[in-house]
C-alpha cells in the first residue's frame, strides 16, 4: 500500500502541478499584502496617527449611519447589524481585531480564500487524478497489475489528501514569510474573541471566550483544510466519473462559482443551506459572521459537507470497481 | 535528488496532515464544548486612557444628522466647515472626530455616552460641538400634522430630563472642553402654521439654553435666527436638513466663537 501511494506521489511530483500552485500562492500573496499596507497607509493618513480604537469606533459610528438610513436592504442590514455589535464587542474589551502583522494577515487571507481560491487550488491538483489515467489509456497498465481496484483508488486518495495538506501548509508558510516582511513577524499571542453566536440578526455573546491567535489560526487552519478536503473528494468523484479532465474542471469550477454567487442571494430559500457550496465559508462561524441562510451552524455545515463528502467517496469507489475498462 | 524530494514532500504532507487534524479536532472541542465565559479585561491598556496630545486642537463632535451632515453635498456638515476655518485661522492641526448619527434622539445619544470608547475620546477633546433635540421635536416632520401642544410639552420635559444629563455626563468626562450646543432652527418657516411651529422651536431653543446655563463653559448657539427669513434657500431638498451654505452658515457662526476660545489658550 505504501508503495502504491508513493507511487502516485511520484506522478504529482511528476506533473510539477504542485510547484504550479505554489508559484500561484506565491505571486498572489505580495499581491494582497500590497493590497493590505496600502489600505493601512490611507487609513493612516486619513485618520492622522491614530489609535486603532478611534479608527474602530469611527467605522462603527459609520456603519450607525449607514443602518439608520431607511433605503437598506435586509440582508445588508443584518450584515452589518450584527459587524457592528461584534465590533462593539472588540472594543468594550480593548482588543484590536487588526493589529497588523504576519499572522493576522495570515488569518484574514485564509477567512477570505476559504470559499473560493483554495478549493480552485485543490481542484487544479485533484481534477486529473484518475481521468488523466483513462483519457490517457495508462488506467490499464495500472489495473493489469494484481492489485485490488480499490486499493489503487485508495492510494490514489490519500495522495489527493497529503497534496491538499500540502497546499494548506504551503498557504500558510508563503502568505507568514511574505508579509511578514512587510508587517513584522509578531503577534501570534493578540488575544482574539470566538464563540458568537447569530440569532436572526442579533449576536449572542454569552459564549463568547478568548483564544491567542495562534490557536485561532490553527483553528481556522483546521477548518479550511477540512472544506479542502471536502472539494477535493467531490472532484476525486468527479475524476473517476468522467473521463475528460476539463469537463471535471468545469463543473467543479460551476459549482464553486455558483456557490460565491449563491451565498449573496439565497437568504430566502431556505433548502439551498443543504448545497455544499454555500456552506463552505466555515470560518465565519468561528470568527461570528451572518450567516447566508437563517439556521446554519458550523455544526449543520460541517454535517452537510461530510455527508457530501461521504457520498462523493462512497460513489467514487463503488464505480472505480465495478466499472468496465476498456 | 529526485528520490529527496519525493520523501521531503511526502513528509511534509504527512506532517502537515496531522497539524491540520489537530487544529481541526481544536475548532470542534473550541467550539462545541461549553468554554466558561472569560473574565472582561478591567485594566485597560496604556493607550486607553487618555493623553492629550499636545500643538493639536482635537474637536469632538456628537448628535444628529446636522452634525454628521445630511444634506451637504460634500458630507462634511457644518463640523467639517468648521474644522477647516480653525485651521486656517489657528494654523493649529485639527482633529476631528465625528461620532454623530442620523436620527439619534437625546435618549440614544445618552446610551451613546455610556460607550467606554466614546467616553476616552471626549475626554481628550479640546472642543466639543453637539446637535441634539431635532429629533425629539420634529421625528421627521411628524409634529407638524399635529400641534398638540401636550404632546410637545410631554416629549419637551423627556428631552430636557436627557439634555441635562448629557450635559453632566460630558462634564464629568471633561471639565476644560468648551461644549458648542448648536441650537435648532425651524425648517417649516415658511409653511403655513410658521408662527406655530416657530414658537415651538424658539421655546424648545430657551429651555435648552437655559439648561445649558446651569453648567459651566457650555455654550448654545442659536440658529434660529439664521434660517427665520428665506429657510427654503438653505434647506436641502428633503426640506428639512440644511444644504451646504446652510452648513457654512452654522459653522461661521461658530467659528467665530471657537477662535476667541483658542486665542485665549494660546496667550496663557
Amino acid at each position: 500500500m505504501i508503495n502504491l501511494v508513493r507511487n502516485e506521489m511520484l506522478k504529482l511530483l511528476r506533473k510539477k502541478r504542485l510547484y504550479v500552485i505554489i508559484l500561484i500562492i506565491a505571486f498572489l500573496v505580495p499581491l494582497f499584502t500590497y493590497a493590505q499596507f496600502k489600505e493601512i497607509q490611507e487609513q493612516r493618513e486619513k485618520m492622522g496617527n491614530q489609535d486603532w480604537r478611534t479608527v474602530l469606533q469611527q467605522e462603527i459610528t459609520d456603519t450607525q449611519n449607514r443602518l439608520s438610513s431607511s433605503r437598506i436592504q435586509d440582508e445588508w442590514r443584518k450584515y452589518l447589524k450584527i459587524r457592528l455589535s461584534q465590533q462593539q464587542y472588540y472594543l468594550e474589551n480593548d482588543i484590536d481585531p487588526r493589529a497588523p502583522g504576519a499572522p493576522t494577515f495570515m488569518r484574514i487571507f485564509v477567512e477570505n480564500s476559504i470559499d473560493l481560491l483554495l478549493p480552485l487550488l485543490v481542484m487544479v491538483i485533484v481534477a486529473d487524478l484518475v481521468s488523466s489515467e483513462a483519457s490517457g489509456g495508462t488506467i490499464k497498465l495500472l489495473l493489469t497489475r494484481p492489485v485490488k481496484r480499490w486499493r489503487i483508488l485508495l492510494s490514489k486518495y490519500i495522495a489527493m489528501l497529503m497534496s491538499v495538506s500540502f497546499i494548506v501548509l504551503s498557504v500558510a508558510v508563503l502568505s507568514y514569510v511574505i508579509s511578514g516582511l512587510v508587517f513584522g513577524y509578531g503577534g501570534w499571542n493578540m488575544p482574539l474573541l470566538t464563540g458568537f453566536a447569530v440569532s436572526g440578526d442579533e449576536l449572542l455573546t454569552d459564549r463568547v471566550h478568548i483564544v491567542p491567535q495562534w490557536q485561532y489560526i490553527l483553528m481556522e487552519f483546521g477548518l479550511v483544510w477540512y472544506v479542502s478536503v471536502i472539494v477535493g473528494t467531490l472532484t476525486f468523484m468527479l475524476s473517476v466519473l468522467l473521463r475528460s479532465t476539463a469537463a471535471v474542471m468545469g463543473i467543479m469550477l460551476a459549482s464553486l462559482i455558483a456557490g460565491a454567487i449563491l451565498v449573496n442571494m439565497v437568504s430566502s430559500w431556505e433548502s439551498a443551506k443543504y448545497f455544499f457550496m454555500v456552506n463552505l465559508n466555515l470560518t465565519n462561524y468561528v470568527s461570528g459572521m451572518a450567516t447566508p441562510i437563517e439556521g446554519m451552524s458550523l455544526g449543520f455545515s460541517m454535517a452537510v459537507l461530510a455527508v457530501w463528502g461521504l457520498a462523493g467517496f462512497i460513489i467514487a469507489f463503488v464505480t472505480f470497481s465495478k466499472r468496465d475498462i476498456y | 535528488m529526485k528520490k529527496y524530494t519525493l520523501t521531503i514532500v511526502s513528509a511534509v504532507s504527512i506532517a502537515a496532515t496531522l497539524l491540520w487534524l489537530f487544529g481541526l479536532g481544536w475548532t470542534l472541542q473550541d467550539q462545541f464544548t461549553a468554554n466558561e465565559k472569560f473574565q472582561k479585561q478591567k485594566e485597560k491598556t496604556e493607550s486607553a486612557t487618555s493623553k492629550k496630545e499636545d500643538g493639536n486642537l482635537t474637536i469632538f463632535a456628537l448628535g444628529d444628522s446636522l452634525t454628521r451632515g445630511t444634506g451637504d453635498a460634500d458630507g462634511k456638515g457644518y463640523v467639517g466647515y468648521l474644522s477647516e476655518r480653525l485651521k486656517k485661522k489657528s494654523e493649529q492641526d485639527i482633529t476631528l472626530f465625528n461620532t454623530a448619527i442620523k436620527g439619534e434622539t437625546s435618549r440614544g445619544l445618552l446610551k451613546q455616552l455610556r460607550q467606554s470608547e466614546i467616553q476616552r475620546q471626549v475626554k481628550q477633546a479640546d472642543v466639543i460641538m453637539m446637535t441634539i433635540g431635532g429629533n425629539d421635536l420634529f421625528q421627521q416632520g411628524k409634529v407638524l400634522e399635529s400641534l398638540d401642544k401636550n404632546a410637545i410639552n410631554g416629549k419637551k420635559q423627556i428631552y430636557l430630563r436627557n439634555i441635562k444629563n448629557i450635559y453632566k455626563q460630558l462634564r464629568e468626562l471633561n471639565q476644560d472642553a468648551v461644549i458648542y450646543h448648536v441650537g435648532l432652527y425651524n425648517p417649516f418657516s415658511n409653511l403655513q402654521d410658521a408662527k406655530t411651529t416657530s414658537s415651538i422651536v424658539r421655546d424648545w431653543n430657551f429651555q435648552t439654553a437655559e439648561t445649558a446655563a446651569q453648567f459651566n463653559n457650555i455654550v448654545y448657539v442659536p440658529t434660529f435666527d439664521l434660517f427665520q427669513l428665506q429657510v427654503e434657500n438653505y434647506l436641502y431638498s428633503d426640506q428639512f436638513h440644511l444644504n451646504t451654505e446652510g452648513y457654512k452658515l452654522i459653522a461661521e457662526r461658530v467659528a467665530s466663537l471657537v477662535h476667541f476660545e483658542q486665542e485665549e489658550k494660546n496667550d496663557e
